[in-house]
């Protein structure tokens, strides 16, 4: 026996000449969070529905629980989907949405009934059993949906974006139940989402996409830590790591940083000289410096403060976004120092934007 | 003017368009109870002064109306009957499946509608014949009116199919049932009222349907009301008030079932089946 519940090998998916997945290679180990993460029409919801049975693929393996599931209609793939519009059933009450799935099965009434007041009690919805969905709130709904798929002790949760209809105070709230919900039972989830956020928070492990093809996957802060290209470094951090075209030095212990006025920076690492290259830089990593130690002099542009943090936009070319966790008495216009650990710098070569060491 | 009495105005409007479009109706049911002399007296009187209640029964008794609405009642239920199977199935399709063969067969089908029955008679009467169909007039008297009037069906049906959001199908898939599981469990439920009314408009059309009826059936005990109602016709007619007895007759039913069931039918027809 494996211990991965779905294994995907080689998965390509075509509609008509437009090239939806291109060998998509998965595995999820049994009890895993995983996230598929990336753009709008990156393909995640496409994989999702195909793990489904909802869309058939165009070749390669798909098993999960160890038996080979291509071709093989959703119905008997013993998966459970929460939908993004939730697809409460709007003519059935919320106990028969839950013990809908039982009673196709032939599951008797009575126990269906049992099933759906045990779920229920777990996410809060026993007052709300006897009501339909269009009398319910969206939260509730989305926790309808949730139960609905709790109640089949399926071998895996889909989650196709549940939370992008929740307004952002109860999508905080909703993305700690339901990892809350994924400790408790242990059941293996595929969660996609357009968010990074929920993706980081939420997931044992990450899978970015983009045009069809993954462009990695792994441990949230391995994904933060060490991006293989340009894209998965810009999509994982919020806001967005900050990039500089930059060339290394002649001495080969600094960056050639290339902004209208150039700056040089202190650099250890060994980099091929005259090579184009592309520093990244979260914006997180900057910290204000004195004359003595500051490592770049730049202009500041825009200034916002939320209080809890600062956020500093460079009047530069390419700009900088620098965010410092306190007040800083800074101005439009004033030059600031700034340094940072040079370990925390990113090189990807600029013509393929691929990670350089 | 201020929007109170523009309101106003315009409520007047609306009643007394209503007054004259209603006002046949009116005519109809008075003429029926009117006596020889007062039917075409002039100036006419717009009440009976003496309503004469016993023409209804002695209509209904020498023209044989009931045998002529039970046609009437036959043809209308086996054309929506045919409708509603065939055409709640082709409507489905052509709601969930987008591509140009069905944009293609979409286009046909509004097509078909445009051609009047008037036109279409004689083929399909010619063609009827050949296959020996007018042996049973009134099931072939069916088939056309099905054929008729499926395209309207399934321009309606499809909207309140298309009403029906594909996740919940979905849904249905992924919590075990079949595709016609999916179909007979959540799809057609919801969108049952749109098809409720669409039937009920098709039955209302098939009752009062004339050219097929006049044309295929021969036999009198297979004619339908409408066809009935032709036969009052002549070179001399001057029997208003039994004509008007018998379309009084032949109306009525089929006003009560709008007037019971208009509130659903106008919900139907304008909001989706989900709400």
């Amino acid at each position: 026996m494996t211990v991965h519940q779905i294994e995907l090998t080689g998965i390509n998916k075509y509609y008509g000449a437009y090239h939806a997945l291109r060998d998509i290679d998965l595995k999820i180990r049994k009890g895993a969070f995983v996230a598929l993460v990336g753009p709008s029409g990156c393909g995640k919801s496409t994989l999702l529905r195909s793990l489904a049975g909802l869309e058939t693929i165009s070749s390669g393996d798909l098993v999960i629980a160890g038996a080979k599931m291509n071709g093989v209609p959703p119905r008997k793939r013993d998966l459970a989907m929460v939908f993004q519009s939730y697809a409460l059933y709007p003519h059935m009450t919320v106990e028969q949405n839950l013990t809908y799935s039982l009673r196709i099965r032939g599951v008797d009434k009575a126990e269906a009934k049992r099933k759906a007041e045990e779920v229920a009690a777990t996410t809060g919805l026993s007052h709300l059993l006897g009501r339909y969905p269009r009398e319910l709130s969206g939260g509730q709904r989305q926790r309808v949906a949730m139960s609905r798929a709790i109640i089949r002790n399926p071998k895996a949760f889909l989650f196709d974006e549940p939370l992008s209809n929740l307004d952002a105070a109860l999508r905080v709230h909703m993305r700690k139940e339901i990892r809350a919900l994924h400790e408790r039972l242990k059941a293996t989830s595929v969660y996609v989402t357009h968010d990074q956020i929920e993706a980081m928070t939420m997931a044992d492990h990450v899978v970015v996409m983009r045009q069809g093809i993954i462009e990695q996957q792994g441990a949230p802060l391995e994904l933060y830590d060490r991006p293989v290209n340009k894209f998965v470094a810009g999509f994982i951090g919020s806001p967005a790591m900050n990039f500089v075209p930059a060339s290394s030095g002649s001495d080969g212990k600094s960056l050639l940083l290339e902004f209208e006025e150039p700056q040089t920076i202190p650099f250890m690492r060994p980099v091929k000289a005259g090579q184009p290259l592309l520093v990244g830089i979260r914006p997180e990593h900057f910290e204000l410096a004195g004359d003595s130690d500051a490592m770049l002099r730049l202009p500041v542009g825009a200034v916002e403060t939320t209080g809890a943090s600062t956020y500093i936009t460079t009047a530069t070319q390419p700009e900088l976004v620098i965010v410092l966790n306190s007040r800083a008495a800074i101005r439009s216009g004033e030059i600031i120092g700034l340094r940072f650990d040079p370990a925390h710098l990113h090189l990807f070569d600029q013509q393929t934007e691929i990670r350089l060491g | 003017m201020n929007f109170a009495l523009r309101d106003k105005v315009m409520l007047a409007i609306a009643v007394l368009l209503a007054a004259v479009y209603l006002f046949p109706l009116y005519w109809m049911y008075v003429t029926a109870i009117k006596t020889g002399s007062a039917m075409f007296a002039s100036p006419p009187s717009f009440w009976p002064a003496d309503p004469q209640w016993s023409i209804y029964r002695s209509v209904w008794e020498s023209r044989n109306v009931g045998r002529y609405l039970w046609n009437s009642v036959v043809i209308a239920s086996g054309a929506v009957l045919m409708i509603t199977i065939l055409g709640t199935g082709c409507a489905y399709v052509l709601a969930r499946y987008r591509n140009a063969w069905v944009d293609a067969g979409l286009f046909l089908i509004l097509m078909l509608q445009v051609l009047p029955a008037s036109l279409m008679i004689t083929p399909i009467f010619v063609g009827f014949s050949q296959l020996g169909l007018l042996d049973y007039p009134r099931t072939a008297v069916i088939l056309a009116i099905a054929a008729k009037s499926m395209p309207f069906f399934v321009v309606l049906v499809r909207a309140t199919f298309m009403s029906v959001p594909i996740e919940l199908e979905e849904a249905a898939l992924v919590d075990g049932n079949s595709r016609f599981g999916a179909f007979f469990h959540i799809v057609l439920p919801l969108a049952r009222n749109g098809i409720l009314v669409s039937a009920i408009l098709i039955f209302m059309q098939a009752f009062g349907e004339f050219v097929y009826s006049k044309s295929m059936i021969q036999a009198i005990e297979y004619q339908p009301a409408s066809v009935g109602l032709n036969s009052f016709m002549g070179p001399n007619t001057n029997e208003w008030n039994n004509i008007m007895a018998y379309a009084a007759m032949y109306v009525t039913p089929i006003l009560a079932i709008f007037v019971l069931l208009q509130r659903r039918i106008v919900s139907g027809l304008t909001s989706g089946a989900l709400k």
